[in-house]
């Protein structure tokens, strides 16, 4: 009789940890269609070349994100003992090679039309862009499951 | 060797006296905004540093309490160090408008 009383709860807490064990892709599918979407709308309202910078720094932001991804995968890998492959020396040059990547596109950016600059910067903030998008959408998904 | 030492008391009295830190006729104006500019973006990236180093030493300390708990940890670990960098971002975005 115990039994549909425990596994109830059990299959909320499965669905519910598959619901949030998701966040990360959905992140990732938010930050791929919000890239795309307000590039033309910067085209739209302010020209080509902010455009044009800001599909760079949403590039760049894209490839940080993901980088962020692998090296903390082979940081929790390592922490938990479960390292498959990847040294640590490869982990941290991996961490400080985005910042070198973010270096050179602001540079290349800043050397061939120092307009899309601020187009750059502002795309630079797509991840935290996304992250919200994943905030209201798991807080309608909380609403429409009653909390 | 007294007189020596007071010779160079002197000297040294006056190497603060060099006409090149007098005050000139035309006044140079200094540009705080960028030395503020460059102050807040140390300020910034050493905090964010901080941050960064404080989560990934918590994150680290909780894997290895709790290895179970990897997928929330990851998660959390993931979105909080992708927020603070973006906070340095914010300061950089700030410096870039303020000083042209």
């Amino acid at each position: 009789m115990d039994t549909p009383l425990h596994t109830e709860p059990n299959q909320q807490q499965a669905a519910s940890e598959r619901f949030y064990s998701g966040a990360l892709n959905r992140i990732r599918q938010f930050m791929a269609s919000l890239g795309p979407l307000l590039t033309v709308a910067a085209w739209w309202k302010f020209g080509l070349y902010p455009a044009i910078g800001f599909a760079f720094g949403c590039a760049i932001a894209y490839v940080n994100f993901y980088w962020l991804k692998r090296v903390i995968n082979g940081f929790v890998d390592r922490a938990t003992g479960t390292a498959r492959s990847g040294s640590g020396q490869g982990i941290v040059s991996r961490f400080l090679l985005r910042y070198v990547l973010m270096a050179i596109g602001a540079y290349v950016i800043l050397a061939v039309s120092p307009a899309s600059l601020n187009g750059l910067l502002v795309g630079l903030f797509l991840p935290v862009a996304a992250i919200a998008c994943e905030a209201a959408y798991e807080l309608y998904a909380a609403l429409a499951r009653g909390l | 060797m007294n007189k020596l030492s007071k010779l160079f008391l002197i000297l040294s009295a006056l190497s603060f006296a060099v006409p090149a830190f007098a005050q000139g006729g035309v006044s140079s104006e200094v540009n705080w905004v960028a030395i503020a500019a460059g102050f807040s973006m140390a300020f910034a990236s050493g905090i964010c540093a901080l941050a960064q180093g404080k989560a990934t030493a918590a994150a680290a300390e909780g894997l290895a309490r709790n290895p179970a708990a990897r997928p929330g940890i990851q998660l959390a670990l993931i979105l909080g160090l992708a927020l603070i960098e973006s906070l340095a971002l914010y300061t950089l975005v700030i410096i870039f408008v303020k000083v042209k």
